[in-house]
């Protein structure tokens, strides 16, 4: 006996639960809910329906590749009852379960840091094209006028020298 | 998923029973049935199929892409122009999903995306007559 997973989200199915359609051509398929049965018949692609695992996985929400996500696979070699083995199975069970859930944890982080860089250039830019509304319209405009007379009059000079 | 744009479904006597098209009965060709049946040998034996005069045409007019046979050569190459037609050409680009993916996609091993298959149009022969 083993929990398969759902054809359409990927969700386990025990033993007992969900439905199994068997197609003309002998392919089985094994639905966790009437929900994912509903959707298959629909003719949905669940790469394109997006609360599925495979939509999740497929357009990089969710880690994909990596190392913890080696240990579970379907094997299809009986193992003969060993109790050590079993305790040690359980006990690695355990920390692998913890340390794929970090680095899932940890990839989704990283990627919502790039919606926050982004969100802070947008700001900017907002801020740049509408500092007219910001400023007051005569800041500074009195510095620019004494260093335009200071100018006009060092220019003045400089002529008088000249004519002498 | 984008938004369908379908509308006025309450008038249309097509889809009047809709749940009626989702039974097993009247269950059409899926799009990994149809990249099976696209291999040169199962195609070839698809696209020249001996009179049946049960068929539509008499099986004689097929479109291996959509999985629907044709009154005669005309609405056969009318219907290649269809949308219909293109999106489905469009659907089959992608590699077919299936339970090793759903599986992947699980957890159970790395999840590998699917790959692009060419497809185009089958080519139109022209009978003699």
């Amino acid at each position: 006996m083993r929990i398969e997973k759902c054809y359409f989200c990927s969700g386990p199915v025990y033993p007992g639960h969900g439905v199994m359609f068997v197609r003309n051509d002998c392919k089985t398929f094994r639905f966790c809910k009437s929900k994912c049965h509903r959707n298959f018949k629909k003719k949905r692609n669940p790469r394109k329906t997006r609360w599925t695992k495979a939509f999740r996985k497929a357009s990089g929400k969710e880690l994909t590749v990596d190392n913890s996500l080696e240990f579970e696979k379907r094997r299809n070699i009986p193992v003969k009852y060993n109790r050590e083995l079993w305790d040690k199975t359980v006990e690695a069970m355990k920390k692998v379960e913890e340390i794929k859930r970090k680095r899932q944890a940890r990839f989704i982080m990283n990627r919502l840091k790039k919606g926050k860089q982004l969100e802070k250039e947008e700001a900017i830019n907002e801020v740049k094209k509408n500092i007219h509304l910001i400023k007051a319209p005569h800041a500074g405009k009195a510095k620019q006028m004494e260093d335009k007379m200071v100018q006009k009059l060092q220019e003045d000079v400089d002529m008088g020298d000249e004519d002498i | 998923m984008a938004k369908s744009k379908q509308k006025g479904n309450h008038k249309s006597d097509k889809k009047k029973h809709i749940a009626k098209t989702w039974k097993t009965k009247r269950r059409t060709k899926d799009l990994d049935q149809i990249h099976s049946d696209m291999k040169p040998e199962t195609a070839a034996k698809l696209l020249h199929q001996d009179v049946d005069y049960d068929v539509t045409g008499c099986a004689q007019h097929y479109c291996l892409h959509c999985a629907r046979y044709f009154v005669d050569m005309r609405s056969l190459k009318e219907h290649f122009k269809s949308k219909v037609h293109k999106r489905r050409l469009k659907q089959l680009r992608e590699e077919p999903y299936t339970q090793a993916e759903a599986e992947r996609a699980a957890g159970m091993g790395s999840y590998i995306p699917p790959k692009k298959v060419e497809v185009k149009t089958q080519p139109i022969e022209e009978d003699m007559d």
